[in-house]
């Protein structure tokens, strides 16, 4: 059984990186892991320094495929949708050392489709099953822990950045949560790019919501360039404070021990 | 005590094999020619358990490559019949992915095949010892196979050269499959997947009758119930046939009744009126009554702008939604539209006076010929007063009288 951890957070928060540097770490420790870009606006597989042939190639993708070939008609009725439904998915896995790659994509398409939904979610919850972290980078209404995996969430890791909005973000984050039929083991919050302490006013709201604050995170002088560049961030120095910092949210949640930390709440 | 080097089991069937932990591929997205093919012989056309390998074995390819692949299986067996080819093809990849180390994906000519390193290592290293692990599975598990042998060819022009026989194949199941009836089995299959947005609605999935959404026919139906029993695609006994018009059957009653917590009673599969089959949110298109011209239209989903009624798509698709049983507003899959079957009792296709452009063109060798130019389309009228001139106009057999419709 696969240990599932959900990054959340708004763009610019950094939680692309902290994805990527724990899937990283955990690959190395624990492989193997699945990463997945669950945040069409971000580009998880560049952190991770792998490659993406072909940005169609992502689940929301493959869906609209599916839902083409449905309306056209052109499934033969001797096609087990379900079996053309799998090999489609492994075409989408970028296949690394040590770690798998998916990404959600984002679908466009106007049609509902329960039945095209079910499949795929049989889908992933059978490949996830292969892997010993399933690490998801998600855009912060989480749509694809909410539609597209029953699959419970051990870790849920909220990003904010160091801002009273960025934490007013990270509160609605979280009260989404209850809203979900997914369960989640424990959710911690992840202040980033935070320069001093946390302010009174961010403690007040913190507190407020009933939020965990796991760690803060200093801005990291290595991350510009990296960035600028594109560059993978798994080229960071192994003494880079995110990286540092990665180590210790894997440590606290219980994560490198193999088994996560019981709930919290 | 097993003859074999890896173990199998059903335990195995979730099991992927990662890239990095190939030996040897076969099929997948990088070869352009796989296939596998059960074919059902006569008894003195079968050797029995012969196992032959053409083109290179696994432990002459190179670790990590990917090979060309046919599988050929042949059968033989007093009681064995044409039908059950297509079925023991799919326990290929039943039986193969019960396999340690070894996984197989999809079907037909898109089949993917890997072999773990660690399988390799641990002595499977031959097509040969799978095809007697397939044998040994396909005789255990099914006591009327009499005959079986096993055929791997991994000559990528051989295979080249035997799929368009396959594609052959393949073509005249689906041929045969589409010709079944509801009268021709005796299980239908019910869908529950919308019942979170229609609390009451039962999808009823029958071979004249795909799920309203488009995406489940009879077959996938099978399929679904068969990988799991306990999930939202189960089997209905038909039962009794109560109307044989309206497509009434006492088994798809009696589930309807049961599925539906008592709002739905009586379903009738091939009519509108009276007690039609409900619709959730998910259908491919809507067959709707024109009171006007007393005849039916078709309106699907990609349609763009109002239907002949003079509504979107979108606001008939509210009326007709949510579990309810609508007289003359029904939700169905296109496919219904290439059936017998399709709302008989109520006249049928020829009932049908209006439907977007794009449908008639796709589904015109369903249509009679001498109707096709009758039912007109968004290009040839706006309205329902247009809709009546025209259909005098070109004499519609409907308008005309023409159509019988069953008791």
């Amino acid at each position: 059984m696969s240990i599932t951890i959900a990054v959340a957070g708004k763009g610019g928060t950094g939680k692309t990186a902290i994805s990527a540097l724990l899937a990283a770490l955990l690959a190395k420790e624990s492989p193997p892991v699945l990463a997945v870009d669950g945040d069409p606006a971000t580009n998880l597989h560049q952190a991770l320094g792998l490659p993406l042939d072909d940005e169609t190639n992502t689940i929301g993708g493959i869906r609209e495929l599916m839902e083409e070939k449905i309306t056209r008609a052109e499934f033969a009725p001797g096609t087990d949708k379900q079996a053309w439904l799998d090999a489609r998915i492994f075409e989408g896995l970028v296949e690394s050392v040590g770690l798998d790659f998916l990404a959600m994509g984002r679908s466009e398409s106007q049609g509902c489709y329960c039945a095209v939904n079910h499949m795929l979610r049989y889908v992933l919850d059978k490949l996830a099953g292969n892997y010993q972290y399933v690490v998801i980078d998600n855009e912060a209404g989480m749509e694809h822990i909410s539609r597209q995996t029953t699959r419970d969430v051990d870790v849920l890791l909220i990003i904010s950045d160091p801002t009273a909005r960025g934490i007013t973000a990270a509160v609605r984050t979280r009260k989404l949560i209850d809203d979900l039929r997914t369960n989640v083991g424990q959710i911690h919050l992840v202040v980033n790019r935070l320069a001093g302490d946390i302010s009174p006013q961010m403690g007040d709201l913190i507190a407020g919501a009933g939020l965990d604050l796991l760690v803060t995170i200093p801005e990291d002088p290595n991350m510009a360039p990296l960035e600028t560049e594109g560059g993978p961030l798994t080229e960071l120095p192994p003494d880079s404070p995110l990286r540092r910092v990665v180590v210790d949210i894997a440590a606290k949640t219980g994560l490198l021990a193999g088994k996560p930390r019981t709930s919290l709440f | 005590m097993s003859e074999f080097h890896v173990d199998m089991g059903p335990q195995y069937e979730g099991e992927a094999i990662r890239r990095e932990n190939v030996q040897v591929e076969f099929g997948g997205p990088k070869i352009p020619h796989k296939f596998e093919l059960v074919t059902l012989k006569g008894l003195d056309e079968v050797e029995h358990e012969k196992i032959e390998v053409i083109g290179p074995d696994i432990k002459d390819i190179e670790e990590g490559a990917s090979s060309p692949l046919a599988i050929l299986i042949d059968v033989a067996g007093e009681e064995l019949e044409k039908d059950m080819e297509p079925v023991f093809e799919r326990r290929i990849h039943m039986y193969s992915n019960y396999i340690e180390g070894f996984w197989h994906v999809a079907q037909r000519d898109d089949i993917w095949i890997r072999l773990d390193k660690a399988a390799f290592k641990k002595g499977l290293n031959s097509l040969r010892e799978i095809g007697e692990i397939l044998i040994f599975l396909f005789t255990s598990e099914l006591d009327i196979i009499e005959k079986i042998s096993v055929t791997f060819i991994t000559d990528g022009e051989k295979v080249k050269e035997l799929l368009p026989n396959a594609l052959t194949v393949y073509e005249a199941r689906d041929a045969r499959a589409r010709d079944l009836g509801d009268e021709d089995v005796d299980e239908f299959y019910g869908c529950i997947l919308c019942q979170a947005f229609a609390p009451t609605h039962i999808c009823f999935i029958t071979p004249d009758r795909m799920a309203n959404c488009g995406a489940i026919s009879w077959f996938d139906g099978r399929a679904a119930y068969k990988l799991d029993p306990e999930g939202p695609v189960f089997a209905v006994p038909k039962g009794e046939l109560l109307d044989a018009a309206r497509g009434e059957y006492a088994g798809v009653n009696a589930v309807a009744q049961e599925k539906s917590l008592g709002s739905v009673e009586e379903v009738y599969l091939y009519s509108s009126f009276g007690r039609p089959h409900t619709s959730c949110g998910c259908f491919q298109s809507i067959c709707f009554y024109i009171p006007e011209v007393d005849a039916f239209g078709i309106v699907y989903r990609d349609f763009i702008g109002e239907s002949v009624i003079g509504l979107p798509f979108s606001k008939m698709a509210g009326e007709t939604s949510g579990g309810r049983q609508v007289e003359g507003s029904c939700g169905m899959g296109l496919e219904y539209l290439r059936s017998p079957k399709f709302f008989q009792a109520d006249g049928g296709l020829r009932r049908v006076v209006w439907m977007p452009k794009d449908i008639k063109e796709r589904y015109k060798d369903a249509i009679p010929e001498d109707l096709l130019d009758k039912i007109a389309t968004e290009e040839d009228v706006k309205n329902t007063d247009e809709l009546t001139e025209f259909l005098e106009r070109v004499g519609h057999p409907w308008v005309k009288g023409e159509v019988e419709i069953p008791d």
